[in-house]
């Protein structure tokens, strides 16, 4: 019944659809030949004068005696440079003999005679030019999007090393890199993604390195998505990823530009766009999310302790909480005698089985976070109080959970942010949910069984073509950095799932 | 579509399985009952019972935890005849609120008199079945009756039951005064058949008729005679076990020899003491250690089959009554390096003409040696280690190296001060 009556709503065709197939017309079409009718097509278009920020300024121009007007739209263009470089030359003309391009001081001028370009480009912050007599317009690149400044990165913070973080501006953001490569074959290609809102989208790479299969995969699933608009970049990742239900990221989005230019060094491609102050760069192996930055610039001994602890906390966090359980509910022969008997004593006077008690601090562990989160800043410190204190001092005073489990939980929480990646930290969120599910179910073989699984499932994904584990596993010539990292002259290899053009870095 | 819906039945039946056949043996460690030691004493007149002691800690005792630490005793004893110590764990329960578990047990103490029973034998053998019995655990045998035994021991410092017997087992068996005595190698050298098996000896009964021996090294438990305000439990020497059946008890110098002879042990350092060559009032007490691994050499075929040992030990002197000078003078030296020499040969030989007559057969674990010059196994049962063995011509040949004489090798000379 339910799925019969659901079938019925779904039948019901949306009926208020309008046919677009007037406005596409249009689009197609070349601008009109007589001036006036020009510009009252623009001005139905842009639905002038009710749209305030739409300008439309006709100009006579001296000299050559000609009418004509310019139109942009304010908000996302520099009325400065429009004045001074197109208006005033205009207005103080006084050679008959010189072209309107030559009359025009600004640095870019394109022309173009179909609508639909036309439109395309003034929406992008240009101007356009209609002079009386010309069957085409002059489209004069004076964009100024909003934008903050380049600031610090938020949330992959370094001490040493550069502190740049990508901002919204794609511009800024590509400059940033070239900052960092300057080099002849870094190709920025830009694509346009969506149909209503014409998202941009730059593609880096370079063109000596990376791999022509690769950047042909990469571009098919760009260009053949059909979407009305995608705002951002974190938006795009979900439209291009593989396994969008699987808990393993695989696309990397890193807000560091020394990041992604050294991953574009490697061979990789990477996206930026609008809107978005991070770049996505693929593929990307499961090493790509454990590994930061810094590790890289602090010296070898250092780099390689923090990815020591790195990978302790990797574990600890998965595992912690887990193996309490199964080892408290079914292993108790394994903990050595005066902490099983510790724990036995703890545990004597508490109302809930270990697997609960557990599950419940995590609970709350989590939701301190994602409060913590979500809280406005100026009440933010409150919740850290709160936290510690009514979860971790009143929950043990009050016999609701042992003082272990506090131990536990709070370890395995703190390890967790050592996995500085939002993305992977998710993933090993979840996984551990899971596997202390399994744990309070199965006790260790649970424990054993998903982790093996997981193995089996992170061996089996691929993104954009490269396994998931490699260097590793599948074992491909790379400078090897995996686990630890090696001293920078060792590392002289491009990573060889990419299958790089030039696989020795000189 | 239909392959989705497929694996979705499929994925949701796992799951299922999942919660529905998980948590078989699930318990949770509050509710169980931790038994520490088992004790295990003959029943008058019953041949088929036995009766089984249980000693069961409790956790919340010394716990310095805020969700524990009550005045709780440490401990629970409880004593009853039962069948096995196996099935014993269900009558246990209509006396003890948990569940008894074997999980965190550490000893099995049998009393000497159930030890020296022909049938001991069949009652031990059920550690092998149990499931929660590990064999890394101690064999202790109690001159009285283990339910005694029990209740005569209380720690006074260490009151959680597992921690005293732990760390008094440990250092007892660090210092050579008693024998290593896990489970297995019961088990091992029961079935092989062809050695001695030492284990642990304990009493908390003080012997009344002792007299203070010349030679305090040369005692057993019960035979310490200490005052003051302690535990009356000691552990001295070794009881000796053949064929699965207590035949004799050991003094420690005799365990100390038994593990300096044993090559397959690790013995850590000890201390002894010997007569002072230059008077005879006084004794010198050593520290020794192996030097080297022992040295044989066995020739079991054709005549009497013999063995010759080379025992290489490092011996330092810690003290030096007679206050003789060594350190300047070799000639002194070479004699003290002579007598210990002679000393412990005359004490080594002795010991292992003692196993040969009395045991007629070895603690030492010498037959693995023996084992590898037979090339079948059934040459080396013809040969019959245990039956050969008391006519073997053996000969122990210690090799003492003289180390350090103390921290401070130089003494003030005593005609000196006395002047």
């Amino acid at each position: 019944m339910l799925k019969r009556s659901l079938r019925k709503t779904h039948k019901k065709t949306i009926s208020n659809e309008k046919s677009s197939s007037k406005d596409i017309k249009l689009k197609e079409s070349d601008i009109p030949s007589n001036f006036e009718e020009t510009i009252d097509t623009f001005k139905s278009i842009y639905s002038y004068p009710d749209n305030q920020d739409v300008v439309l300024r006709p100009i006579d121009i001296s000299g050559i005696n000609k009418k004509s007007t310019i139109l942009f739209i304010n908000t996302i263009t520099d009325s400065k440079a429009i004045e001074d470089y197109v208006i005033s030359p205009l207005l103080n003309n006084n050679d008959s003999s010189k072209k309107v391009e030559d009359i025009i001081t600004i640095q870019s001028i394109k022309t173009k005679s179909k609508v639909g370009d036309i439109i395309t480009k003034i929406n992008q912050g240009n101007a356009a030019l209609f002079v009386e007599g010309e069957d085409h317009a002059y489209l004069l690149g004076a964009s100024n999007f909003e934008s903050r400044a380049v600031e610090k990165a938020q949330n992959e913070n370094v001490v040493k090393g550069p502190k740049e973080g990508f901002n919204e501006k794609a511009t800024t953001n590509i400059s940033l890199i070239r900052k960092r490569v300057k080099s002849e074959n870094l190709v920025v290609e830009s694509h346009i993604i969506s149909k209503r809102s014409k998202n941009d989208l730059f593609l880096l790479y370079e063109k000596d390195l990376v791999s022509d299969k690769l950047l042909q995969n990469v571009k098919n699933r760009v260009n053949s998505l059909d979407v009305d608009a995608i705002q951002n970049l974190s938006l795009l990742e979900q439209y291009i990823e593989e396994r969008k239900y699987s808990i393993f990221p695989t696309i990397l989005y890193t807000e560091r530009p020394d990041r992604a230019a050294s991953f574009i060094e490697d061979g990789y491609i990477v996206l930026l766009m609008d809107n978005s102050p991070d770049a996505l760069v693929l593929p990307a192996t499961f090493w790509s999310f454990y590994h930061t930055s810094e590790e890289h610039y602090l010296r070898f001994p250092y780099g390689n302790f923090t990815r020591l602890l790195r990978i302790l906390a990797l574990f600890i966090t998965l595992f912690t909480s887990s193996l309490y359980v199964a080892v408290v509910t079914y292993h108790s022969e394994m903990v050595p005698p005066d902490l099983l008997l510790a724990i036995a004593a703890t545990r004597e006077k508490l109302p809930f089985p270990a697997a609960v008690e557990v599950f419940i601090m995590e609970f709350a562990f989590e939701l301190i976070r994602e409060a913590g989160l979500r809280v406005p800043s100026p009440i933010g410190p409150t919740i850290g109080i709160v936290g510690a204190l009514i979860l971790g001092q009143a929950a043990v005073q009050a016999n609701i959970v042992s003082p272990i489990v506090v131990i536990i939980v709070a370890l395995g929480g703190l390890s967790s942010f050592a996995i500085g990646d939002i993305s992977m930290n998710f993933t090993i969120r979840i996984s551990r949910f899971l596997l202390l599910l399994s744990a309070s179910f199965m006790g260790l073989y649970g424990i054993t069984a998903l982790f093996t699984m997981g193995i089996f499932y992170m061996v089996s994904i691929k993104s954009f073509g490269v396994p998931y584990l490699s260097p590793l596993t599948p074992s491909y010539a790379s400078s090897g950095d995996k686990i630890f990292r090696k001293v920078l002259q060792k590392e002289i290899l491009r990573p060889g799932y990419l299958k790089p053009k030039d696989l020795k870095k000189r | 579509m239909l392959i989705k819906e497929i694996l979705g039945k499929f994925i949701l039946v796992l799951f299922l399985l999942l919660f529905l056949s998980g948590c078989w043996d699930q318990k949770e460690v509050e509710e169980l009952a931790f038994v520490i030691a088992i004790g295990i004493d003959k029943v008058e007149d019953k041949e088929n019972k036995v009766r089984i002691t249980y000693l069961i800690s409790n956790p919340e005792a010394g716990s310095s935890a805020q969700s524990g630490g009550s005045q709780e005793p440490p401990r629970e004893i409880i004593s009853f005849v039962a069948d096995d110590f196996i099935s014993s764990r269900n009558m246990a329960n209509s006396v003890i609120a948990k569940q008894i578990t074997y999980d965190l047990l550490r000893m099995l103490i049998v009393s000497e008199d159930f030890a020296r029973d022909e049938n001991f034998i069949r009652w031990i053998y059920d550690a092998t079945k149990s499931m929660e019995i590990e064999r890394d655990i101690k064999l202790l045998v109690t001159k009285e009756e283990s339910a005694t035994f029990f209740q005569n021991n209380k720690p006074l410092l260490e009151t959680r039951p597992h921690e005293y017997f732990e760390k008094i087992l440990a250092t007892g068996n660090e210092m050579g005064t008693i024998p290593e005595s896990q489970l297995y190698q019961f088990f091992r050298i029961t079935e092989a058949d062809a050695d001695l098996f030492l284990g642990i000896y304990g009493t908390t009964l003080k012997d009344e008729n002792i007299q203070t021996s010349d030679d305090p090294q040369q005692i057993t438990a019960g035979e310490f005679d200490f005052q003051g305000e302690s535990n009356l439990t000691q552990f001295l020497g070794s009881a000796v076990f053949k064929e699965a059946m207590m035949i004799d008890s050991l003094t420690i110098e005799e365990t100390r020899m038994a593990i300096l002879l044993n090559p397959s042990l690790k013995p850590g350092f000890f201390l002894g003491t010997i007569p002072d060559p230059f008077d005879e009032k006084y004794r010198i007490a050593f520290r020794m250690e192996n030097a080297s691994p022992l040295k044989f050499d066995l020739k079991l075929t054709g005549g009497t089959p013999s063995i010759h040992v080379t025992v290489p030990l490092l011996l330092e002197v810690l003290s030096n009554h007679s206050m003789t000078g060594y350190q300047k003078d070799e000639e002194k030296r070479n004699k003290l390096e002579q007598s210990i020499e002679d000393n412990l040969n005359k004490e080594f030989n002795d010991f292992v003409k003692k196993t040969q007559e009395e045991y007629k057969s070895e603690p030492f674990g010498w037959s693995l040696l023996a084992r590898k010059k037979f090339s079948t196994i059934s040459d080396w049962e013809n040969f019959d280690w245990m039956e050969t063995y008391s006519d073997m011509k053996i000969d122990v040949d210690v090799q003492v190296k003289l180390g350090k004489f103390g921290r401070q090798s130089d003494l003030p000379r005593i005609e000196e001060i006395r002047d």
